[in-house]
């Protein structure tokens, strides 16, 4: 944690990653960190992607699936005909999803505690980015695969190097960044700017693709860029 | 958490593999918050969960309403029963324990927490 005066804009750090630990890492730099921004965090995620949203309207009624990584739950009424299970792996997002009334718990999405090809759907919204190394991002795509029936859906986004909706704009040298998360700084409490930084691998065009595909558990039906972000829709084989 | 939900669980203990569903509840305490009965949503469902295990659960719980078979033929009496057992019963506080294992995974606030320490993944 650092405190410094900056806007979210001019914040942005590009830094060489040297990989320590990539299990104390994540947990530094991922896992903590949404801890501890979990309130502010959670104020800023109500508005729905159209493309996730229309995903969950599109399923049929009474299908049964889980949004692995839900956050504070922002996806989980989008469709009252299907039952979702939201998990996270940050018990203060969970603790905010639970209180709007939404089925919730606390899971690891590289271990996931569900029985093989038990689910409908499953989602991985602005997920696998936060893993530290390929094999994880590859393990963790992997029990999406496995927790899925034969024939459904799978959609995952993650978060692109190539951002042109946005203002950031990321040096392609640098895969692995640091991307600040601020929480202004508030007068009355007489609180200072905090600045948190989060790990993301910025994944470029096709990549995505690439490690869905490398798995051998699914099929590809849309990849596209969305938001800032690279998507897939994958049918589990 | 309510009954459909635990019916995906299993445990994931490194090694635990076998003989690791259904999670056996204990020391539960239950809510009941009414929600909107919809039957087709509720008939699609039913076809999706592995029925015995429900049954051995809700047992666990104390629900006897339960048929040990799945009755074909689904009238409204019967699936407001269902209603209530799957979609309106939350359990609160209590654990589950891995039949295999004995791996216990706790539920607080009506939310279950199955992170593993590092030695178990």
């Amino acid at each position: 944690m650092s405190s410094k005066k900056s806007t979210p804009t001019q914040a942005f750090l590009y830094e060489n990653k040297k990989s320590l630990n990539p299990i104390t890492e994540e947990q530094q730099y991922v896992h903590d960190v949404y801890e501890k921004i979990a309130q502010h965090f959670s104020s800023t995620r109500y508005k729905p992607w159209p493309v996730v949203e229309e995903f969950f309207k599109e399923l049929e009624i009474g299908s049964i699936g889980i949004d692995v990584g839900c956050g504070n739950g922002k996806y989980l009424d989008v469709n009252r005909n299907i039952y979702i299970i939201g998990a996270d792996r940050s018990s203060n997002l969970i603790e905010i999803s639970a209180s709007r009334g939404f089925e919730s718990l606390i899971c690891d999405a590289l271990k996931l505690p569900y029985r093989n090809e038990c689910f409908d759907f499953v989602t991985s919204i602005a997920v696998i980015h936060h893993f530290t190394t390929p094999e994880r991002r590859i393990t963790a795509i992997k029990e999406l695969f496995r927790i899925a029936k034969p024939g459904s859906k799978v959609l995952i986004y993650v978060w692109a190097m190539e951002q042109t909706e946005s203002r950031r704009k990321f040096d392609e040298n640098y895969q692995d960044v640091f991307v600040p998360w601020v929480i202004p700084a508030d007068k009355n409490e007489k609180r200072e700017e905090i600045v948190y930084k989060r790990y993301y691998h910025l994944f470029k065009k096709g990549e995505l693709d690439e490690l869905v595909l490398n798995t051998g558990l699914a099929k590809i039906i849309r990849s596209d860029y969305n938001k800032d972000n690279w998507y897939v829709i994958a049918i589990k084989k | 958490m309510r009954l459909v939900t635990h019916n995906m669980l299993q445990c994931h203990v490194k090694g635990c593999n076998s003989n690791n569903f259904p999670l056996q509840l204990s020391d539960v305490e239950i809510e009941i918050q009414e929600t909107d009965f919809n039957p087709k949503f509720l008939r699609n469902m039913l076809s999706k969960l592995e029925w015995n295990a429900l049954v051995k659960t809700a047992l666990e719980i104390n629900i006897t309403t339960l048929p040990n078979v799945l009755p074909n033929d689904l009238d409204e009496e019967f699936l407001k029963m269902l209603h209530r057992v799957l979609l309106e019963t939350h359990i609160k506080q209590g654990q589950m324990i891995c039949p295999n294992c004995n791996h216990t995974y706790p539920i607080k606030d009506g939310i279950p927490n199955m992170l593993l320490s590092e030695t178990e993944t």
